[in-house]
């Protein structure tokens, strides 16, 4: 059996490998000089480089104490209502009221379980080559509208041309259709 | 062979070992939705730092920030714990999991926000902000134009290999959690990974050599 995959993807997912191999000494080392260093021999210079001022420049970042605070009391008026709801379906208790349309708008159904928010939606992003469905239906909704109005336009168009039907295509369809109005001319009654 | 990423069930049900690290502050705030507040204080500055790289404004970190923990508690009854014995010590599918909310939220806002003017991500992050985990560009002999450039170039990116390269970089995930984040092969968020590097590098002076 032959190898069908293609050299040049081959060869791309090695180079991902390299880089990442690469990537977890560079993020794993304490010391940031200390990388992979069977990686980072065959990895490209510039791409070395890259990561290197990608790690110093992505830096993480913390909130306000005030958000982080304030995001606190939030989630501990939802846990409470949440607690309430609880309860009240257990046969007891009373539910705190808690404001989230005003927050959320999706947040009703998120918590009647008709909404699942980790689902990971169809979306347009550039490197995705077309795992997504509504993209394709969208383009073929498209591609066939554009399909049909062409199609009309060009039977009008050879409607109204005086030496429509002069094409090799023409001719083949009016011999075709000749030959088939003489075998049912035969075939049928006189 | 690829291992099977979070959210996907590639064989039976019984051979899905519960592995999340996380799983007895989880559990905790299964029994009382008070204890989510572990939860939040553990990955509150990993959730900010990915809105805020992706959306490139303060207050809109915040509200992404916000909205994607209140989903997540709203949600966590219906969370499923699905780690395997080879996704490590360090697996966490509750993160892989809260990080799928915020991407949805995030990307959702990008989107009501494209018709604004794009802000900068030099100056968002220069908005008075702590820097976590004390950093700075001199310990590593970064020039701040090279900064500048790799933080622009980042920001042009497609969605998916700028969300990866932000996950791997801003939040330290594995591949395999990117992969779980963003719905995609550990193979393929490893070649959107090096794009994105290719792409960093090209914007970037050559290296002296």
């Amino acid at each position: 059996m032959t190898d069908r995959r293609h050299p040049d993807r081959d060869t791309t997912e090695i180079d991902a490998l390299v880089a990442h191999r690469y990537l977890d000494g560079l993020l794993a080392a304490a010391d940031r000089a200390v990388g992979d260093g069977h990686a980072e021999s065959l990895l490209e210079p510039d791409v070395r480089e890259a990561a290197r001022v990608l790690r110093s420049a992505l830096v993480r970042v913390h909130p306000s104490f005030r958000f982080e605070d304030r995001l606190a009391s939030r989630l501990a008026e939802l846990a409470a209502a949440q607690a309430g709801r609880a309860r009240l379906a257990a046969g007891g208790g009373t539910v705190v009221p808690f404001p989230l349309r005003t927050v959320d708008p999706a947040m009703d159904a998120i918590l009647r379980g008709d909404l699942d928010p980790s689902a990971l939606p169809a979306d347009l992003d550039g490197d995705r080559p077309s795992p997504d469905r509504r993209p394709l239906i969208v383009t073929g909704a498209i591609t066939s509208a554009a399909i049909s109005l062409a199609g009309v336009a060009w039977v009008a168009w050879r409607a109204s041309r005086p030496g429509a039907g002069r094409s090799p295509m023409g001719r083949a369809a009016r011999t075709a259709h000749a030959r088939r109005a003489a075998t049912t001319g035969i075939a049928g009654p006189a | 062979m690829a291992r099977p990423v979070f959210g996907r069930r590639d064989g039976p049900a019984s051979s899905v070992v519960p592995l999340d690290r996380d799983r007895p502050l989880v559990e905790a705030a299964r029994r009382d939705p008070a204890q989510f507040d572990a939860l939040y204080r553990k990955y509150l500055a990993q959730v900010y730092a990915f809105a805020l790289y992706e959306l490139a404004d303060h207050h809109a970190a915040e509200d992404a920030t916000e909205r994607t923990f209140l989903r997540a508690l709203a949600a966590l009854p219906r969370f499923h714990e699905q780690a395997l014995p080879e996704d490590g010590p360090e697996a966490s599918t509750f993160r892989v999991w809260l990080f799928r909310i915020a991407r949805n939220t995030i990307a959702n806002e990008r989107r009501t926000r494209r018709r604004r003017p794009a802000a900068s991500l030099e100056t968002a992050l220069g908005a008075g902000l702590a820097i976590a985990d004390g950093r700075d560009l001199e310990a590593d002999a970064v020039t701040r134009d090279e900064a500048a450039t790799a933080l622009r170039t980042v920001q042009s990116l497609p969605d998916d290999r700028r969300r990866a390269l932000l996950l791997r970089f801003v939040d330290e995930m594995s591949t395999a959690e990117i992969a779980g984040v963003l719905g995609r092969s550990e193979g393929a968020v490893r070649v959107l990974i090096h794009r994105a590097l290719r792409d960093v590098a090209r914007r970037l002076e050559p290296p002296a050599r």
